[in-house]
């Protein structure tokens, strides 16, 4: 199920109570945890429980096998198990039909015409996270960065806590499963700031990302006919940069907020990425729980910085490209990420020539903007469902359309540019500061008052359970 | 176990600034700080504020906003409590049900509102399953059932020409994706949705805040039509997708008069060339076909529309063309709102749909006539007498 379903309101009300009642020991909530983990998830398509628990012992039993190995070989051979069993889950689900479409594409192109039954499989919600996340667990392992958990029940709990389960934060075990050693039960606080964290995500989702950014987007991305003109090009490209945000900013922030209720802790995702100076610091700001983990388990593996600068850039851009790759089987997502490991190689390769040069105040916004629009240029291939459609839109925002026709309507157009606005500008405030910061500085009657409009907001705008951007990836 | 979440209490005296682990701005660590390594329990502040205070505010300020809703969308929208959202899920309900059922209707928004089920049930002893869809082309729910192996019943087809022949789908098109209505949790959010619409009048998705927002443009930029010039909101639907013409639109002469506009006329963008209607012709009987292949039978109906909007159907699919052909092709019977005497003259508010109580009369009226036409529906020895214009028209002469 989804946050921002009535079913989601019912199923968390039920499983606080559960979570507080003083008749359950702590290993049985831990049980309820999970039983209510697994509702969670099979509440979208009950069979694809099965893909978790496959994943899940699977891996808690190559991570016991690896310790108990005398050679490295041996473990070395639990971990490739690991990694094909759930990279093959990934890759059957995910990539099948991607990669059955350009089989057939190449077949043609050298003249066999090969026409295979359609590729009609369902892609479980969340395939991308939980992978990651139990990957994670035994490359850890292997790695001699954690030992493997104690108990199966934590373990199977790390993989499949509800909070963290579809579309992120994608946790390790080490920041999860020793919250589960002891029993963990929020305080009043953590409960009233943990709901007050899920009114925010909520708000972002479904009055920002949903209510007023997705249709000044859909108006241009979805045209059925006709060329944008500059303006609506521009319009709907950063009209996509904040409901994407606000879309995948809004889940982590409800998810936070949904563990934080419950007495658990759930790492940043996000730390304002469009005040990103530079792409490394994007990087940083933006969906840093995959950034970290493609960086730990994809680029220091590939050689990271170690071993030269061909290196260096190789394992940047064959990182990037298969992080593109993470978010969808499609090679728009490819460019994607081609473009941004384009920018960091340039980034990289700048600040090496030019290595004291010491922005002032002034340049720094400038960077910082040219930031923002370079990572625009790239949400166009993200949101473009075709090279036809981005290389519409690019000739567009640069103003060289052939006949091209207005398409939003003007007050859509400012709600768009005043939301986008502010959430660049609120970005560029917070910075260095943290929401915690903020909110404590703020004083308690405008806190209350910003929280009260936000909740009235996400009734009024009633979010009929739109499915979050992120979770087909 | 590592502490997860930092204590602030209020009168704690601990800002978050001060807090162990904390940077000099307040900043905590993430994985981004610290690569190749395993990431610690992750930090958790607790803002320094009156917590209960300010949850009990929002509380008050939620259940105040929500009583303001709902007073602004009964007193001056007109919106009703039991006025359920058609959605997607409740007319996937609606379709599992269909399979193994007598009777059920497909078709436009014309045979959805024009049709009154407790009408048909009182004359034929059967309550048929409304599949009809507002925007839709007939023809892709025709043959949507046509697909479906279960189906063994009649089926009604009701249309307005020009939205059965029209090029594509329309409103309707998730159909197409039924399994992605069938999630459990959808299925379970809608049903917590409709016991709070039959108390709430203002979970109307008509009334949703960045609807109504956008709505507030008069068409400001030239050259693009804003959202003002779309329909908003024209019918209720109750339970099983019973729908019919809200009643704001068939009493209030403005809204009539927007509404009215709105339709421009029914004049559509593209030609209905003879190919398109030939090609809409061949899919009607393929799906005609089909479903008589398994022992289902389908007829057509045509529910009125006014004067104003009929001549440019007529213009766009004359009735020799696009009618008579499809009832010949298909070898179906079917009933023309010109056939019907005892039809004529009812109200349609907005040119389009009839008013509610016209719906009973015209459903008398066709059903009627379908007892005469198809042996799957027979009247029954105790069905009311028959309506006319006089039930539903205020003035007119005594139902003939």
């Amino acid at each position: 199920m989804i946050f921002n379903s009535l079913t989601f309101l019912v199923f968390f009300v039920a499983v606080l109570a559960l979570h507080n009642a003083p008749f359950f020991s702590w290993h049985q909530k831990k049980i309820n945890l999970l039983l209510a983990s697994y509702l969670f998830y099979a509440a979208w398509n009950p069979p694809f429980v099965i893909l978790l628990w496959v994943s899940t012992v699977v891996d808690w039993w190559a991570a016991q096998w690896m310790v108990r190995a005398k050679r490295q070989n041996t473990r070395r051979a639990w971990m490739v198990i690991s990694v094909v069993v759930n990279l093959g889950m990934l890759a059957y689900f995910k990539y099948g039909g991607f990669l059955l479409d350009n089989f057939v594409s190449i077949a043609s192109s050298i003249g066999v015409a090969y026409a295979p039954p359609k590729w009609d499989i369902v892609l479980p919600v969340g395939i991308s996270f939980y992978t990651f996340a139990t990957l994670s667990y035994t490359l850890d392992v292997y790695l001699k960065r954690a030992k493997p958990a104690q108990h199966f029940l934590d373990y199977a709990l790390f993989v499949t806590f509800f909070p963290h389960l579809v579309a992120g934060p994608i946790m390790r075990p080490t920041e999860l499963v020793p919250q589960f050693a002891s029993k963990v039960r929020a305080t009043a606080h953590q409960l009233y700031f943990g709901l007050s964290l899920m009114i925010l995500g909520l708000f972002q989702k479904v009055v920002l990302a949903d209510g007023f950014l997705a249709p000044v987007v859909e108006q241009v991305y979805d045209a059925r006919q006709g060329v944008p003109t500059m303006i609506d090009a521009w319009v709907a490209t950063l009209a996509f940069s904040g409901q994407i945000f606000c879309d995948f900013a809004g889940y982590s922030t409800t998810a936070i907020g949904v563990a934080m209720c419950l007495g658990f802790a759930m790492p940043d995702n996000f730390r304002f990425p469009y005040a990103a100076v530079g792409f490394s610091d994007f990087w940083r700001r933006w969906h840093i729980t995959l950034s970290s983990w493609l960086r730990d388990y994809l680029y220091i593996p590939l050689g990271g910085n170690r071993y030269g600068p061909a290196r260096t850039y190789t394992a940047l851009m064959g990182t990037m490209l298969l992080g593109g790759l993470w978010h969808g089987a499609a090679w728009t997502f490819v460019v994607w990420g081609g473009l941004h490991g384009t920018y960091l190689a340039v980034e990289r390769w700048l600040k090496g020539r030019f290595a004291g040069f010491k922005p002032g105040p002034a340049m720094i916004v400038a960077l910082g903007l040219l930031t923002y629009v370079l990572v625009n240029i790239t949400w166009v291939f993200f949101r473009a469902k075709t090279f036809t459609g981005a290389s519409t839109m690019l000739q567009s925002m640069g103003g060289m359309a052939d006949k091209p026709t207005p398409m939003i309507a003007l007050l859509p157009m400012i709600y768009a540019l005043v939301i986008v606005g502010g959430i660049v500008t609120t970005h560029w405030a917070m910075r260095d500061k943290t929401l915690e910061i903020a909110v404590e500085r703020t004083p308690a009657w405008l806190v209350g008052s910003v929280l009260a409009v936000m909740a009235v907001a996400i009734v009024a705008e009633q979010g009929k359970g739109s499915a979050f951007i992120y979770f087909q990836f | 176990m590592p502490s997860s979440t930092s204590s602030s209490d209020p009168g704690a005296g601990a800002g978050i600034l001060s807090r162990e682990g904390a940077l000099p701005a307040g900043l905590r660590l993430t994985a981004s700080q610290r690569p190749g390594q395993a990431q610690p329990v992750p930090t958790r502040d607790i803002p320094s504020q009156p917590w209960g205070r300010i949850i009990v505010g929002v509380a008050i300020g939620l259940v105040a906003g929500i009583a303001a809703l709902e007073v602004n969308a009964r007193a001056n929208i007109g919106l009703h409590a039991g006025d359920l959202d058609n959605s997607e899920i409740t007319w996937t309900n609606e379709k599992l049900r269909a399979a193994g059922a007598p009777v059920a209707i497909v078709g436009d928004s014309r045979i959805l509102f024009d049709t009154d089920p407790d009408r048909f049930e009182a004359l034929t002893g059967i309550r048929p399953i409304q599949l009809a869809i507002h925007g839709t082309s007939p023809l892709t729910l025709l043959e949507d059932v046509a697909a479906d192996p279960d189906f063994k019943g009649l089926l009604i087809v009701g249309l307005a020409d020009t939205m059965f022949f029209q090029p594509y789908d329309g409103y309707g098109g998730y159909v197409h994706r039924f399994a992605e209505f069938r999630a459990p949790y959808r299925i379970a959010s809608n049903e917590i949705d409709h016991v709070l619409q039959r108390r709430l009048a203002f979970l109307d998705s008509n009334y949703r805040l960045s609807v109504l927002a956008h709505r507030l443009d008069p068409n400001f930029r030239a050259g693009v039509e804003g959202p003002k010039d779309d329909i908003w909101k024209v019918m209720e639907v109750g339970e099983h997708r019973q729908a019919w013409l809200w009643d704001r639109v068939e009493n209030d002469p403005a809204w009539r008069a927007r509404t009215r506009w709105a339709w421009k006329g029914f004049k559509e963008k593209f030609p209905y060339t003879p190919k398109l209607i030939a090609k809409g012709q061949a899919r009607a009987k393929a799906a005609v076909d089909k479903i008589r292949a398994r022992g289902g039978d389908v007829v057509f109906v045509r529910p009125p529309s006014a004067p104003q909007l009929r001549v440019n159907e007529e213009a766009q699919v004359p009735k020799a063309k696009g009618w008579d052909v499809l009832l010949r092709n298909t070898h179906a019977v079917g009933v023309h709102i010109d056939d019907l005497p005892a039809a004529q003259g009812l109200t349609l508010p907005e040119w389009s749909h009839l008013s509610r109580k016209c719906s009973a009369v015209f459903t008398d009226a066709y059903v009627r006539r379908l007892t005469e036409l198809t042996p799957r529906l027979k009247l029954r020895a105790d069905a009311p007498a028959p309506l006319g214009r006089a039930d539903c028209v205020a003035g007119a002469a005594t139902s003939s």
